[in-house]
């Protein structure tokens, strides 16, 4: 076994040195952090200047409020009103479309950030219409939909009669203040929210570690088999060895950059407060990781090492994808129920079962025969896996050329 | 006790028998030349003696054992297929292979640095693989095959790209592993350098050994009816001279066998009166007209 760390080591030092390795390392969570950071902050950004909105106001009635409305609500930092209502005039013949068409072109002209068009009948209507460039811009629709409701509530409630401060104090705004709360034991196990996000950090981890390493496998099988050094390589270690460093040093590849990557992670789950699982659960957790991380990785060897073309290695990598995302998929109707029968039978079926109670775990920890035997239904695909995988590798790694078929993959299984 | 023995190999793949009942003995101390045309059989019964492939039938025994383990590290091997990491640094690779073998980081290194300076690499040390030239690849692909001083080495086609230069160069350090002790075995079509370099030969053809033994001991075989010819003009009138059989005509030297209708003497003097006789020899055949003798017809 000396060998197979040999290999694993050269796989995991080269790898880890190379250029392409260390953009992805520190690229990766600045990506991430800001898709996640950057639209929020874009988006509660103030306006700099004061935005001015046309209206054409056939009702008559609606400026005076509307605008004074906007003046008290809406400010700039600065403390100048954010929103500015400009009336454009009817012309003598009260003729709307003439009214449109000079407030279309200021519209474009930019003069102006957009017009609305109050109808007569706006107290019996539902919509008002409001034209812009930028319609798109939803802070500046809600606002103007929230004032214009407000203003046409109020008026509905005077002609019933009521007093105007009554109905101040009846149409009160309520603003929310969100506080956060911190963590304080128990309670978050059983917050569902809570539970998801660890077994879908747990999922997303699995699928991520696969498919990187996995990828990494296939094209280091890919490249020694067209540079052929394979030949040299097999003359000097066995392909057990040879294999089994190549899974080692590639895993521990994937195992670094996710490493890195957790601990951004968790520095940025701990000041969000988000509970993670229980030591037990955790440890659980990472003999099914463990363990399910190899059966696909075994998958991986035995699908990668006949191939000897780019784009058979992009095909198979991407149909050995689909296998991993579809748990994933699965996993929102699971998480409804997670005790369901169905659920305890997919349990066992090896390719799922570390997904399946990855979103169990964290909810209810099964019982202890369902652990025993789920693990050792695991850990013997796993050990059978490898041993497929072995076989195949040993011979389809020196072929180059034609892919073999199904049936001389059987072929290769039988031979001693 | 021979260095390696293949007993009886035999490997047979989908619809073809790549290897059928081949065997050979190799000594320490010896060039074994392991001929044959393309698609003989002879990367196979190389892959099946390095352990690379398993016989279907047969054995390989190392030093008078069964293959184990251990033995990998005993071995050398230079693929015809050349390639390296294209995208690692010259020391690392050769580092690799080298511990690979069993040796220690330190003891490779040191070797390592020895070997780049015979072979005038010392300078690229640290340069990646594919900045290097093909020839200079190969050379370090050489180092590869002989770094951990094995007792067997295989060497396929080790002298094709080279220039002559460096072909001597290897030529040199082949007659050096050889005085050592070492085993060397040595696959190519180049009937000229076998002829020069190996003690033993064997050839395969269709997966079969249709001839073995000592060099010299193989060339008598043949008979010393061989005409080595040497000459100005044109030669093409060769083929139609009478009693010269199994000719092969270059530029300016011909080889031939003698029939029984006519003596050299008489050709001769037929030639002579054609071209101008540089040089006219008889003797045993060349190992180029051996080879196309054997499996001339075949291809």
């Amino acid at each position: 076994m000396t060998k197979a760390f040999t290999v694993a080591r050269w796989e995991y030092i080269e790898k880890v040195k190379s250029k392409a390795f260390l953009i992805t390392l520190f690229l990766m969570p600045i990506i991430m952090i800001s898709f996640g950071v950057i639209p929020s902050l874009l988006a509660s950004r103030p306006d700099k200047d004061s935005k001015i909105i046309g209206i054409i106001d056939l009702n008559g009635e609606i400026v005076q409020p509307l605008s004074k409305y906007l003046d008290e609500r809406y400010k700039l930092p600065d403390g100048r009103p954010n929103y500015v209502l400009r009336t454009i005039q009817l012309s003598p013949d009260s003729n709307v479309n003439s009214a449109k068409i000079s407030a279309d072109s200021i519209t474009t002209g930019g003069e102006i950030e957009g017009y609305l068009v109050i109808n007569k009948s706006i107290m019996v209507d539902t919509t008002v219409d409001y034209h812009s460039l930028n319609v798109g811009n939803f802070r500046v629709t809600e606002r103007l939909s929230k004032t214009l409701r407000d203003v046409v509530v109020e008026k509905k409630l005077l002609t019933q009669g009521l007093d105007p401060v009554r109905i101040k104090e009846l149409t009160r705004q309520i603003d929310l203040r969100t506080i956060k709360l911190s963590k304080s034991g128990k309670e978050e196990e059983s917050g569902f929210e809570q539970a998801f996000f660890s077994s879908y950090v747990f999922m997303m981890m699995m699928l991520f570690l696969v498919m990187t390493s996995g990828q990494l496998l296939v094209r280091s099988m890919l490249e020694e088999k067209s540079n052929r050094v394979i030949e040299v390589l097999m003359s000097s270690c066995s392909a057990t060895d040879l294999m089994a460093g190549k899974i080692i040093g590639l895993s521990g590849l994937g195992f670094t950059q996710l490493g890195f990557w957790a601990l951004i992670g968790i520095a940025i789950s701990l000041k969000f407060a988000i509970t993670l699982v229980s030591f037990t659960s955790a440890l659980l957790l990472l003999v099914y990781f463990v363990l399910g991380y190899l059966l696909y990785a075994a998958i991986f060897v035995a699908a990668g090492s006949p191939v000897s073309t780019e784009q058979e290695a992009q095909q198979i990598t991407s149909y050995l994808t689909i296998v991993l995302v579809l748990p994933i998929v699965l996993s929102l109707p699971i998480m409804q129920d997670p005790n369901s029968l169905m659920v305890k039978v997919l349990s066992f079926i090896p390719l799922l079962t570390p997904t399946m109670m990855a979103m169990r775990i964290p909810i209810q920890v099964p019982s202890v025969f369902e652990i025993l035997v789920s693990i050792s239904i695991l850990f013997l695909s796993t050990i059978g896996a490898m041993w497929i995988a072995g076989k195949i590798f040993r011979t389809a790694i020196l072929i180059t050329g034609k892919r073999p078929g199904l049936h001389e993959l059987f072929r290769l299984l039988r031979t001693p | 006790m021979s260095m390696l023995s293949a007993i009886h190999l035999r490997k047979e793949y989908a619809n073809v028998v790549a290897v059928d009942d081949v065997s050979l003995n190799v000594e320490g101390g010896e060039i074994f030349g392991l001929l044959g045309p393309n698609g003989a059989g002879k990367t196979t019964t190389i892959r099946m003696i390095m352990n690379i492939i398993a016989p279907d039938r047969g054995e390989v025994q190392f030093k008078g054992r069964a293959f184990d383990e251990t033995a990998r590290n005993s071995f050398g091997y230079l693929p015809e297929e050349r390639g390296l990491y294209r995208k690692n640094r010259l020391l690392n690779t050769i580092v690799y292979f080298a511990t690979l073998k069993g040796m220690t980081v330190a003891e490779a290194k040191r070797r390592a640095y020895d070997w780049l300076k015979r072979f005038d690499l010392l300078a690229y040390y640290d340069r990646k693989v594919e900045e290097l030239s093909k020839g200079n690849q190969q050379k370090v692909q050489f180092i590869i095959s002989i770094i951990h001083d094995p007792a067997l080495v295989i060497l396929d086609e080790p002298f094709s790209g080279l220039d002559p230069v460096n072909q001597i160069l290897l030529k040199d350090i082949l007659l050096e592993l050889k005085q050592r002790g070492k085993a060397l075995i040595f696959s190519t079509h180049m009937m000229e350098q076998a002829e020069k370099l190996c003690d033993k030969i064997c050839l395969i053809s269709k997966g079969k050994v249709v001839l073995e033994g000592g060099l010299s001991e193989v060339k008598q075989r043949f008979g010393t009816n061989t005409v080595q010819l040497e000459f100005d003009g044109d030669g093409s009138f060769l083929s139609k001279v009478r009693s010269v059989e199994h000719l092969i005509l270059y530029e300016n030297t011909a080889e031939f066998e003698i029939g029984s209708q006519s003596g050299p003497g008489e050709i001769l003097r037929e030639i002579a009166q054609r071209v101008n006789v540089k040089r006219f020899e008889l003797r045993e055949p060349s190992l180029q007209s051996i080879f196309l003798k054997m499996v001339g017809h075949e291809g």
